[in-house]
């Protein structure tokens, strides 16, 4: 750990994350990282302060841990995963002595209160109920239907099932059919139930001090679950003041002082924005890695910076680049997942190793010849990192590897 | 993005990308990002041009943090002889790494960079042997196993060519000639390799030019001992050229060039092409008085051409060829052992002669040595060879060190033995052995260690090591029920009666642990030190089996050996002389346990160790009943010795609580 400026605050971060910790460990705050006991080892090793703790359910014990950091000197705790989003509601207040800090963590913890919570606040969603069984899923689906005027027999517009308390598209369901619904674990409900909303579907990283924000990321999804890429394109950057306004509007619903939030929009072709979820701490997808190729500075860093009660105005204004402009290229990756049944080896396409946007890979060799059916969006084997000037062949570079054999 | 940018620019410009976020990131999360480093690395080696930003960037990646973790992160452990094979692997983030570390070796050696642990004369040696070991490799001189890797061939030729540019060609040679002499100073019967050797430095010689010095002196003399040992060969004419000159030569002129063929061999062990085309020639010569000078003969050698003339002459007809010229002095060798003889061997070599090889086994020798000249070519040259030279017998790469032991040994002390083997596996495709009574048919066996044998050995061995392996296999599955090591009942009934009917093991077969250890130290000294067992010399090659050791003392396996005699060296301390099947005697076995071929009064093809070296790796012998009368008791004090060089080594898991040495 580097020397940290005792005049800047001491963060907590709560969850294991290799690059936050290496991040952190870079930047001048005094840190110390939270995280389950089998960390212990590897943080000694190393020299990574550490305090080990078990982040199962909320329970009277995040009291506990709390004064623990108190006692220890920590101003903040700044949640990696979705899973310690509503501990750092109950430490930080308890350290910031801001009681309504554990409720406004609730809302962000429950996709439906957190809906309930948006509309309530006068930003658009789309249609959505709370499932508790598979019951209830079919009935949504069909009434979307319904409502949408479709015959027996008609193919059935789709319908969106999300776990929860899980994140990214992990526990999240494409719906069509009464057989989709069967295929649903037992242990993915309670969940919120969506209509489909066609359309431009985006993403956006902000970064807020102060009730303001501090910058503002637009992430273009080329296909959810597969591609990303920042900045966006021109076309999409278009909106930039319509997405600021509807950011304000979420930090206005849910009280946002401090921190960072990742929500999801759509664009419909009536050129309606509608909100679809937001979570309270750093995107999956390698998002800010991507932030960092294209912008130059660290995500995480930025995050210490929106927490830290210390953080000067002129400390956040030298630390971000311009939006859009301070970027030095458009950076993307793509989810790999392996499309044949068998595979038996990597094999990187040539049209991709060949193509100059094409920068690395983190993908491994297979560990299974058989590829597992997906169900739910599932997790990709990997990711292709891609990095260039032009967004629209950027764009249509990531989309043509959908269509790419990787594994082989 | 600038497209007419050249790949190797743009992806040394995305390798300083990943790179920088190495270089940034603390030493705990540095392994993770590895990996995008040797993604792009592995791209970047491709490309034209790809090298040079990596050498320019290898300090900097050594540096970043490229190699922790790893093996690499140690660069004064790495072993040049493994290089090569991590280029040319699959594993191409690997072969990546290998090239930045090579790239990092190359900085050093060439002043450009430092580095903590790796001095710049280590670097540069490291770097020397590395090509001395490839030198085939970087001329891009394919091989069968090189042309199909293809492009992993061809990137690894550039990177030992950059290499060979900045530290020059110079140290290569020398390594490379050193190693050549140390290796024919064993005179092995698989001369393939250090041939293709030869070729090498005489091409790169001729491509490259070299600065004069005795590294050029030694390379020269190694190849005119191939392509121009003799006055009219120096030119290295060509066979055509050559022959057509010996027509108008005089007898003088004759005898010259066949006296200096004679000593070129006799020196080196190499036979020319040339050597082999003026044998032939002198056969037809009238009365052939330069074939015995031509082979070099002496006085034991020349006594056998006056008997035996008729047989020699068939046998130089039947294996002496330019394909298979090593038999010429495989033959020059048998006859100087003086084996013809021996009342059995004229008639078996005049057996061998007239061999019906089955369908099979021609498919099989034509698959290991190509079917020109005839399959009964290379047989008949491999028994010359192999009986020429009974010590140069190599396993090739094949776990059969049992079964190429059993044919130098049978070739050395019972070649008679030999050529009936070969006969029934030549033409029945069977070998016959009895164990403790009970016969064994290798034919009614399922395949062996090998598979169905190897074919990278010599034509003795592609012939009888599928057999031997089988039914070596099948001894040992019938001493599976017995307590303790097979090897007690199977050497013995393997090899010959004259394997030692005692059977020492220092390790107990169901514990793994050392057994009665000093009792099995002093047994050895009691049995074979002419010190202790009343100055009685060995007689018969023994079996033997050493615990192999590399060259930090980590023990890697069991391996078999041949205690061939035991006698003062030089200077007069007495060594263990020892045949190895495994190709190369000539190896580090750690702490100190240095084995030489040569400079210690070793014998061609025999290693030597020190007494107690030895037998600190020893771990199986034979021996017979001791009579009391001359043994001399063993002092404590070498016991314990031997039992502390085998504890810090092989024995160091095997090792019990330290015993009091007993006096036996």
């Amino acid at each position: 750990m580097t020397d940290h400026d005792p005049s800047k605050g001491y963060v907590a971060l709560l969850g294991w994350s290799l690059n936050a910790i290496d991040a952190v460990d870079r930047f001048d705050r005094r840190y110390v990282v939270v995280a389950p006991p089998w960390a212990e080892e590897y943080c000694s090793q190393n020299g990574i302060p550490f305090i080990p703790w078990d982040f199962d359910r909320l329970n009277e014990r995040s009291h506990e841990l709390a004064h623990r950091l108190k006692d220890e000197g920590v101003d903040v705790a700044i949640p990696l995963y979705e899973e310690t989003v509503e501990w750092a509601g109950a430490i930080n207040a308890v350290l910031l002595k801001n009681p309504r800090l554990l409720g406004q963590s609730m809302l962000f913890r429950d996709k439906s209160l957190m809906k309930r919570r948006a509309q309530l606040g006068g930003i658009r969603v789309g249609v959505f109920e709370e499932a508790h069984d598979r019951g209830d899923v079919i009935r949504f689906l069909k009434r979307v239907n319904q409502t949408l005027l479709k015959l027996d027999g008609d193919p059935n517009d789709p319908i969106h099932f999300k776990a929860f308390d899980k994140s990214g598209t992990a526990g999240h369901r494409v719906i069509r059919s009464p057989e989709d619904v069967d295929n649903i674990p037992d242990e993915e409900f309670p969940a919120l139930l969506e209509s489909h909303l066609d359309g431009w579907e985006f993403a956006v990283e902000a970064w807020i001090k102060d009730r303001k924000i501090q910058f503002l990321n637009i992430s273009e999804y080329v296909t959810l679950g597969y591609s990303v890429f920042v900045p966006a394109t021109p076309e999409l950057e278009a909106h930039r003041a319509r997405v600021t306004e509807e950011i304000e509007k979420l930090i206005e619903a849910f009280d946002i002082e401090f921190g960072f939030i990742h929500p999801e929009y759509f664009l419909t072709s009536d050129n309606k924005l509608y909100f679809g979820e937001v979570a309270y701490r750093p995107p999956g997808f390698k998002a800010l890695e991507l932030i960092e190729r294209a912008y130059g500075f660290n995500g995480y860093q930025a995050l210490v910076l929106m927490f830290d009660p210390h953080t000067t105005q002129d400390e956040i204004d030298a630390f971000f680049p311009e939006e859009v402009t301070g970027a030095k290229g458009h950076a993307g990756c793509f989810g790999v997942y392996p499309r044949r049944r068998v595979v038996s080896k990597l094999e990187i396409p040539a049209d991709t190793a060949n193509d100059p946007y094409f920068e690395w890979h983190e993908l491994a060799e297979p560990m299974e010849q058989k590829v597992a059916k997906r169900s739910a969006f599932g997790t990709h084997w990997g990711l292709a990192y891609f990095f260039g000037e032009d967004p629209h062949r950027l764009r249509d570079l990531l989309k043509a590897q959908e269509e790419l054999d990787f594994y082989v | 993005m600038d497209q007419v940018t050249s790949d190797a620019a743009r992806l040394a410009s995305t390798l300083d990308v990943v790179l920088e976020r190495l270089e940034r990131a603390r030493p705990f999360s540095k392994q993770s990002l590895q990996r995008p480093v040797l993604d792009v690395l592995a791209r970047l080696i491709a490309v034209p041009d790809g090298l040079a930003p990596v050498y320019a960037r290898a300090e900097r990646m050594d540096r970043a943090g490229l190699f922790k973790g790893s093996d690499w992160d140690v660069p004064n452990a790495l072993l040049p002889q493994l290089t090569c094979r991590t280029l040319e692997g699959d594993d191409r983030l690997l072969a990546a790494l290998e090239t930045a570390s090579l790239m990092r070796f190359l900085a050093v050696a060439t002043g450009e960079a430092q580095h903590p642990v790796l001095q710049r004369d280590y670097a540069r040696h490291f770097l020397t042997q590395v090509l001395a070991l490839n030198l085939p490799r970087f001329f891009e001189f394919s091989d069968e196993a090189s042309r199909e890797k293809g492009e992993h061939t061809a990137v690894a030729a550039r990177i030992l060519r950059l290499i060979a540019e900045r530290i020059g060609l110079r140290d290569v040679l020398g390594v490379m000639v050193a190693e050549i002499w140390r290796i024919l100073e064993q005179r092995p019967v698989q001369m393939g390799p250090v041939k293709e050797m030869i070729t090498q430095i005489a091409v790169a010689l001729n491509r490259q030019g070299s600065e004069p010095g005795s590294e050029r002196l030694g390379a020269e003399r190694l190849v005119s001992a191939l392509f121009g040992p003799t006055a009219e060969t120096l030119d290295d004419p060509g066979l055509t050229a050559y022959l057509a000159r010996l027509d108008h030569m005089d007898d003088a002129a004759l005898s010259r060039e066949a006296m200096g063929f004679a000593r070129s061999m006799h020196d080196t062990g190499l036979v020319s092409d040339y050597h082999v085309g003026f044998l032939l020639w002198a056969l037809d010569y009238p009365d052939r008085p330069l074939v015995p000078e031509t082979l070099g003969l002496g006085s034991t050698g020349l006594d056998c051409w006056r008997h035996y003339r008729g047989l020699i002459e068939d046998l130089i007809r039947a294996g002496v060829t330019p394909s298979t010229p090593q038999a010429l002095y495989g033959l020059a060798m048998m006859m100087e052992r003086g084996v013809l003889h021996s009342p059995p061997i004229p008639p078996a070599l005049r057996r061998v002669l007239t061999i019906d090889l089955a369908p099979a086994v021609r498919d099989r020798l034509a698959l290991g040595f190509g079917a020109q000249p005839t399959p009964e070519t290379h047989l008949v040259s491999g028994i010359l060879e192999v009986i020429g030279l009974p010590l140069g017998v190599g396993q090739g790469a094949n776990p059969t060190c049992q079964s190429a032991r059993a044919i130098s040994m049978w070739a050395l002390n019972d070649p008679d033995y030999l050529l009936h083997l070969v006969v029934q596996a030549a033409e029945a495709e069977t070998v016959l052995m009895n164990f403790e009574g009970t016969p064994i048919q290798s034919a009614d066996l399922p395949a062996g260690l090998a598979g169905f044998g190897p074919i990278d050995a010599d034509p003795v061995s592609v012939l009888l090591v599928p057999h031997l392996d089988r039914i070596y296999a099948e001894m040992g599955r019938i001493c599976a029920v017995r307590p303790g090591d097979p090897h007690r009942w199977i050497n013995p009934e393997f090899h010959g009666w004259w394997v030692g009917r005692e059977c020492s093991v220092a390790v107990d077969v169901a514990t793994g642990m050392l057994d009665a250890y000093d009792v099995f130290v002093a047994r050895f000294y009691q049995s074979y030190h002419p010190g202790y067992n009343g100055d009685r010399p060995l007689i018969h090659p023994q079996p033997a089996g050493i615990a192999f050791t590399d060259s930090t003392g980590t023990f890697i396996g069991w391996h078999a050996i041949t205690i061939l005699r035991v006698a003062p060296g030089r200077s007069g301390e007495i060594r263990v002389y020892f045949y190895n099947p495994n190709n190369d005697s000539g190896q580090d076995w750690g702490h100190g346990v240095n084995v030489t071929t040569g400079g210690n009064g070793e014998r061609h093809g025999e290693g030597s160790l020190e007494f107690e070296h030895f037998l600190s790796r020893l771990y199986l012998f034979h021996d017979q009943p001791h009579q009391p009368e001359r043994i001399k008791s063993v002092e404590t004090a070498a016991v314990n010795r031997v039992r502390s060089m085998a504890v810090e080594s092989w024995a160091q898991e095997k090792a019990t609580p330290l015993q009091p040495a007993r006096q036996l």
